[in-house]
């Protein structure tokens, strides 16, 4: 395994930067419906929105999801994929929730 | 160490003291099928998923502001509904980042041929309709005042 070379196209580096900016977007958009729910007086949606700010940005801080190049030349993609798609899925969720309570 | 000595060998045992150990990675329907790409293709793979992964953020995102700008300008119901729409079209293209991302790294590690973006499609005809909606809205609105 050639792990030690760097790679000149930098691919590790922009696969980490683009968990980044994933995760950046899920943090904000759900401190924006926290905040809106707040507005709006939805205190519930608000707090689950907040937890979920809570719930991405934790873990990404702790354990960032470099996406640089392991050790042993595996990537472990597939964890990662489904907890970032799970929170996007969530505030989706939460964002539908929030629409149709203001809609009754 | 364990080595699963149960298990059907694969070639671990035949590459000797110093090779890696098994690939036991999840999900097996990917890692258990064909040989390990260049780690570049699969960092790109990874990459691909994450900007779908994004668009559906950002179609949240965007449902998430309409809601808002209907509950706090009270605007019609139908801005609502078209926001509630856009956030679970958001969640739909969350899971598919993930349907898309198995896809490609298992073409990739059988060597076969990259499958078509079947979600691409769908994605400009949804942004296509939400925009019409939301302009068929802004214009019926201009129309009553």
């Amino acid at each position: 395994m050639t792990s030690a070379a760097r790679d000149p196209g930098l691919q590790p580096e922009r696969t980490a930067l683009a968990w980044q900016r994933t995760v950046l977007g899920v943090v904000i958009g759900s401190v924006l419906l926290a905040a809106v729910n707040l507005r709006v007086g939805q205190p519930v949606l608000s707090v689950l929105a907040g937890a979920l700010a809570v719930a991405t940005l934790v873990p990404a801080v702790l354990r960032p999801p470099s996406g640089g190049l392991p050790r042993d030349g595996r990537l472990h993609s597939w964890g990662f994929l489904v907890r970032v798609a799970s929170l996007v899925g969530v505030l989706g969720f939460l964002g539908a929730a929030s629409a149709v309570v203001s809609l009754l | 160490m364990t080595t699963q000595a149960g298990e059907p060998s694969d070639d671990a045992a035949t590459r000797g003291p110093g090779a890696p150990p098994p690939d036991d990675r999840r999900p097996r329907s990917v890692y258990g099928v064909g040989e390990e790409p260049d780690i570049r293709f699969s960092l790109a793979n990874e990459r691909t998923a994450l900007a779908w992964v994004r668009t559906g953020l950002g179609l949240v995102a965007g449902g998430v502001a309409l809601t808002s700008f209907a509950s706090l300008a009270s605007m019609s119901g139908f801005v609502d509904v078209i926001a509630a729409v856009a956030c679970l079209a958001g969640a739909g293209f969350a899971a598919y980042a993930l349907l898309a991302w198995r896809r490609n790294e298992r073409a990739m590690r059988r060597g076969e041929p990259l499958p078509a973006p079947t979600g691409l499609p769908v994605l400009v005809a949804g942004v296509l309709v939400l925009a019409l909606l939301v302009a068929g809205y802004a214009v019926t609105e201009v129309w009553r005042t």
